[in-house]
């Protein structure tokens, strides 16, 4: 016998296939204003129809998105008269909510982004080794000099971030670039928790040396290597403080 | 008609077959014709930045608005053109430590303003001055075509970016450029390759592929051996193992073909 299937799994089969995405996009970039000081404390957000339009969002998607927020403790409601959204920036220091984001996440969620993370520097790296040559390296000699002269496990892991990037897009890969980004969007900030570790740091800025040289030697095989082994090192570590939480 | 089997593999040119030069020369007018829209742009920002100096002022960003029809009329007008603008040198406006005065044109063919975090408090990316077309035209006072390269800065692209320097009084205050997504200066260069008699693919002055009528060597990798620097220094054809060279007059752009 046939089932009557008009229950919730028949409808999120029919929701739009990227509302979730949308939803967590929105929550990450007002997330992220807020947490870094675009948005000031106290701030009024704009109306919710007028921020929905500006962020190109539907006014459903913009509700659950503030929903969230308002969870994280990051924006208040107030009704009424004078009433709207404000920005409210928690008191706890940033590393505490970094953990909070860390705990988000699962071991084997962390696991299957370093996957995917050493999948696409891997490859960039053997790519590169075949299409670069010196004037191609430039960019990653820089990054690699100012990522162990950073002065904050921040600033060091956007430029452990800028360095895959690079990486990428000395692969010639306009795709694993794009890749990159992304990723880097969603495992930049979670990297300042194992970058803050001095000898660490010194450690990775080492490691992506070394992959400058395999891919300036041509030697593809090898740079592929010393890439995956770098993302693999830092996501095990990441696991490792996810799993002491 | 298909030659018979006998004939296979010789592919006698035809008499409308174009020769190299000519092949050279016509990517070489569709580059120009990107760098007219540069020098559009070019000629745009010196007035408005010369005009704003005489009234005893530095500028802002609100007068770079006054380059907007230009920019939007470049956009829409030239096929090969995804984005276009001015880029001022750190410094140069008194709002904002830097700034991208730039439009591109959407998959709709809508167009709209590229919006960057240039704070380097937040940004990785807030220094564009090291990008090949930046840093070119800076130290050159020429104009120059960067690229082909992944532009994860703008466009997400791969892309050739087309640039000029812009000076006021003699001094550089910024860039004006233009960029061609590879996909697209692929689609008008191959309707040309193809009709050379034998495989022919068109290389930067570094060697790097920027289009290609050879499945041998693809947009993206690197020709390694020839100076093909050289030859476009020397602006005269050349042999190397093999292969033909042909610069593209007036383009950093090299056509290689078989020796035969």
């Amino acid at each position: 016998m046939k089932q009557s299937t008009d229950g919730g799994a028949r409808r999120a089969v029919f929701a739009p296939v990227d509302n979730r995405a949308r939803v967590d996009a929105v929550v990450r970039r007002l997330g992220d204003a807020i947490e870094l000081g675009l948005l000031a404390d106290g701030e009024q957000l704009p109306g919710e129809s007028e921020l929905a339009g500006q962020l190109g969002v539907s006014t459903v998607t913009l509700r659950e998105a503030l929903m969230a927020l308002r969870q994280q403790g990051l924006v208040t409601t107030r009704r009424g008269r004078g009433g709207g959204s404000f920005v409210s920036l928690p008191e706890d220091p940033g590393e505490e909510r970094l953990r909070v984001r860390l705990r988000g996440w699962s071991p084997e969620e962390l696991r299957d982004l370093g996957d995917h993370w050493a999948a696409l520097s891997g490859t960039s790296a053997r790519l590169a080794a075949d299409r670069t040559e010196p004037d191609d390296l430039v960019q990653l000699h820089r990054t690699a000099v100012e990522l162990s002269q950073a002065p904050d496990p921040a600033a060091c892991s956007r430029m452990y971030g800028r360095f895959h990037v690079e990486l990428a897009a000395a692969a010639q890969s306009a795709r694993l670039t794009r890749e990159q980004v992304a990723l880097q969007t969603e495992v930049g900030a979670l990297l300042c928790l194992v970058l803050g570790d001095d000898e660490y740091r010194e450690e990775v800025a080492d490691r992506h040396r070394s992959v400058i040289s395999a891919v300036q030697d041509g030697a593809h095989d090898s740079a592929r290597e010393l890439a995956e082994r770098c993302v693999q090192e830092s996501t095990a570590r990441l696991i490792a403080v996810r799993l002491a939480l | 008609m298909r030659s018979s089997p006998g004939l296979v593999g010789t592919a006698t040119p035809t008499l409308d077959a174009p020769t190299q030069e000519q092949v050279a020369a016509r990517v070489g007018d569709a580059l120009e014709a990107v760098f007219d829209a540069v020098a559009e742009t070019r000629a745009d920002a010196t007035e408005l930045l010369t005009r704003v100096a005489a009234r005893q002022r530095r500028p802002a960003t609100a007068d770079l608005a006054a380059l907007r029809p230009g920019l939007h009329l470049r956009l829409t007008r030239q096929e090969l053109v995804s984005g276009v603008g001015f880029v001022a040198a750190p410094g140069l406006l008194t709002d904002v430590p830097s700034w991208l005065e730039w439009w591109q044109s959407g998959a709709e063919g809508d167009l709209k303003p590229l919006l960057l975090d240039l704070d380097p408090q937040h940004s990785a990316y807030s220094d564009y001055t090291h990008w090949d077309w930046f840093a070119l035209p800076r130290d050159t006072g020429r104009r120059a075509v960067a690229g082909p390269y992944v532009d994860y800065l703008c466009s997400d692209e791969y892309s050739l970016t087309l640039s000029a320097p812009v000076e006021v009084a003699g001094r550089f205050v910024g860039v004006a450029a233009a960029d061609v997504y590879l996909r697209h200066f692929e689609a008008a260069a191959l309707p040309l390759l193809r009709r050379l008699p034998g495989p022919a693919y068109l290389v930067n002055a570094r060697g790097r592929v920027a289009a290609s009528a050879d499945p041998a060597h693809l947009a993206g990798s690197l020709t390694k051996g020839p100076d093909f620097a050289g030859v476009l220094e020397r602006a005269r054809p050349a042999d190397f193992d093999g292969m033909r060279l042909f610069p593209c007059h007036g383009i950093p752009l090299v056509l290689v073909t078989a020796a035969r």
